[in-house]
């Protein structure tokens, strides 16, 4: 049954078409929505179950019958897999948010077929096997992205949806540049076949896809708002309404992670740098680690700092999310710096595939935590107006679930255990003492603080106190509160039960350094 | 009889003739997209086209009520309801396209097709055109083909009502 490998695109996609028809009756439209939703997480955790009882762990799907590399071909491995486990369950949670979140109007005149298209975007990034296939699924992703962060259209909304539509805009140009070189270069677009090519062919070819993998790099960067390329962030989930922050910062950045494992770990890691500063026989990591290093720092620097700083919970969120990135980022430097030569295999208890692992916990704990934080914060700004920390107060008071649920996200990403994020900042720190980098440690420890520090803020400010007048007169409709306790939960028994999501998080590591098996799983037919 | 706002018998003249002839080029790009320049983009774009010059040249009104037959109200009733539907359809049909070789490779039972897999079907002994190629691909076009006209008749009538 392989073709479980497209379904989670064809129910997100189908979910989209049967909401648009369905405009004119409201309750019927929200019910397909959901029911989408649901299905999608059926879908994925059947996909889940395919991946793990398949004997080398990938399934390959040839779109239309065209046999690698030739056709487009999905993969869904365990990397792939965890990532779309991520996506159905926040974006399940957004849909319920929706329902009572977005304005009736909204979500009659086009919320749903563009956030199930969002959806479709995301799916389709994680699965496809094909370069190209991938700037289109960023595509996808992109243009739904853009009408919904520009939803509410009021002056600010549009002003931040115009700066996020033009600089993906020219991130995309960019992209379509370097695949192009790409494809000019290595003559192929699918990503097992270019990293045959890049294996065995000599330096002095693999030159220019140096240069055009890092022009990809910084694409790929701006999807996941990475310094120098975070700009955008604040000011887009500021305006997007908040269950679309949610998935923004919760999924739509970990697609531009993924695209950076994926890439950078399973095809480019195999070609081998011209002799230079590296050392001779360094693999394209040897470059690429220091310049994630650099990335990183920036990022939890400037996130943390402009965290501390904000006046509104969004703001404060938004800033936030730039420096968690920043975490995802950071092992990931430590495990390319430590990519061993090329020809030779990576093991499957170093630094590389513990590194991987760390990030791909603190993504999912990330995805998980972050969403429901924008979650917290959308139940208050679509009860009382305004997320300002001048007009919040007291909302433990007021309401102990939903500030209980803010609480527990908040801690999490602080990596209190025994919460999912104290082991991914854990995992983060163990990563940089076994690689003995006091840089590493150094800048975690400094970006650990500052997370404490503006979440201290952020709880002193808006959670604790007296009830201000906004608050003590506000009434949060369940459903919020219901989608961030069931995230909440969702947190504390990933941390208390940890094991299985270290498991799965490892295995999707060893799945992307395996560079020989993704090889010999896609084009293995055709040879 | 007429206004200055009117348009001249030149051009009511010359659309009346070029409009049928406009929508007979967009029916022959899109028959022949799938091996040759054209196809349900394309020809979307074209028909449209011809509604613009209808729009244009003899108003707003003329089209909805005597062409359409459809009456103008609200965001999504009317003619912008119409439109909607056509590109829902066209959408709904385009996506279908992709799923109908999974859902024949069931029913043969004789292997397997994977998502998007096209075939093709040839009909001769056809009067005049002697031999049409029905292709799969042609369902998918005729998808993007109302989504394209459905998309831009709605950007014509909402912009057009402001």
């Amino acid at each position: 049954m392989t073709d479980l490998v497209v379904a989670p695109l064809l129910v997100a996609l189908f979910t989209a078409v049967a909401t648009l028809p369905l405009r004119s009756a409201r309750r019927v439209q929200q019910a397909v929505s959901v029911a989408g939703g649901v299905v999608y997480l059926v879908a994925v955790a059947a996909l889940v179950r395919a991946v793990k009882a398949d004997g080398d762990g990938y399934l390959v799907y040839e779109l239309s019958n065209w046999d690698a590399p030739f056709g487009i071909t999905l993969v869904a491995d365990d990397l792939s897999v965890l990532m779309l486990g991520l996506t159905a369950v926040v974006s399940l949670a957004a849909l319920v948010f929706s329902v009572r979140g977005i304005p009736a109007v909204g979500q009659r005149l086009s919320y749903h077929p563009l956030y199930h298209l969002m959806v479709v975007g995301v799916t389709g990034s994680f699965l496809t096997g094909d370069i190209f296939n991938l700037f289109v699924w960023f595509e996808v992703m992109l243009m739904s992205s853009y009408v919904l962060v520009v939803f509410y259209s009021g002056p600010d909304e549009t002003r931040a949806a115009l700066h996020y539509a033009f600089l993906n805009l020219l991130g995309s140009a960019v992209m379509l540049l370097s695949i192009g070189g790409l494809y000019a270069t290595t003559g192929t677009l699918n990503m097992a076949d270019m990293a045959e090519y890049l294996a065995a062919a000599p330096a002095s070819q693999t030159t220019p896809v140096l240069g055009l993998s890092a022009m990809l790099f910084a694409v790929f960067a701006l999807k996941a708002g990475i310094v120098p390329f975070q700009f955008w962030v604040p000011d887009a989930y500021r305006a997007a309404p908040a269950p679309v922050a949610a998935m923004l910062a919760g999924v739509v950045k970990k697609v531009g992670i993924y695209a950076i494992v994926r890439l950078y770990f399973t095809v480019f890691a195999v070609a081998t740098l011209p002799p230079g500063p590296f050392g001779d026989n360094a693999t394209f990591l040897a470059f690429f680690g220091p310049v994630f290093l650099l990335m990183a720092i920036g990022s939890i620097v400037v996130g943390g700092l402009g965290a501390v700083g904000r006046e509104d919970l969004d703001g404060l969120l938004a800033y936030s999310s730039i420096g968690q990135v920043g975490f995802i980022v950071l092992p990931l430097a430590v495990a390319a710096s430590a990519v061993p030569a090329a020809g030779t295999a990576i093991p499957g208890d170093g630094i590389v595939t513990l590194g991987i692992t760390a990030a791909l916990v603190y993504s999912v704990n990330h995805g998980l935590a972050k969403s429901l934080l924008f979650f917290v914060s959308g139940a208050l700004s679509r009860t009382l107006g305004t997320v300002r920390f001048d007009a919040l107060g007291g909302v433990s008071e007021r309401n102990p679930a939903l500030a209980g649920s803010f609480f527990i996200g908040a801690l999490a990403l602080i990596g209190i255990p025994p919460l999912s994020g104290f082991f991914g900042k854990f995992l983060v720190f163990d990563v940089g003492a076994r690689a003995g980098s006091w840089v590493v440690l150094g800048v975690a420890l400094l970006g650990a603080i500052l997370t404490i520090a503006y979440f201290t803020l952020a709880w002193a400010r808006g959670f604790w106190g007296p009830p201000s007048d906004a608050v003590a007169g506000a009434h949060v409709d369940r459903s919020f509160v219901l989608v961030a306790a069931v995230l909440a939960v969702a947190i504390v028994v990933l941390g208390v039960g940890f094991g299985p999501l270290y498991d799965l998080s490892y295995e999707a590591a060893r799945s992307a350094t395996e560079t020989q098996g993704y090889v010999d799983a896609v084009l293995g037919g055709s040879q | 009889m007429s206004s200055e706002t009117d348009t001249t018998v030149i051009a009511r003249t010359v659309v009346r003739v070029v409009v049928p002839i406009i929508l007979l080029t967009a029916v022959a790009l899109l028959l022949q997209g799938h091996n040759l320049p054209g196809g349900g983009f394309i020809a979307g774009v074209l028909t449209v086209t011809a509604f613009a010059l209808v729009y244009i040249v003899f108003g707003r009104e003329f089209l909805q009520r005597s062409l359409l037959h459809v009456e103008e109200d609200g965001f999504l009733g009317g003619a912008i309801g119409e439109y909607g539907r056509t590109f829902t359809f066209g959408l709904a049909l385009a996506a279908s396209a992709g799923v109908g070789s999974i859902v024949l490779g069931e029913l043969l039972d004789d292997g397997q097709f994977e998502f998007l897999t096209q075939g093709v079907v040839f009909v001769y002994h056809v009067p005049v055109y002697h031999e049409i190629e029905i292709p799969t691909a042609l369902f998918f076009d005729l998808g993007v083909y109302f989504v394209v006209v459905g998309a831009l008749l709605t950007i014509l009538a909402v912009v057009g009502r402001e």
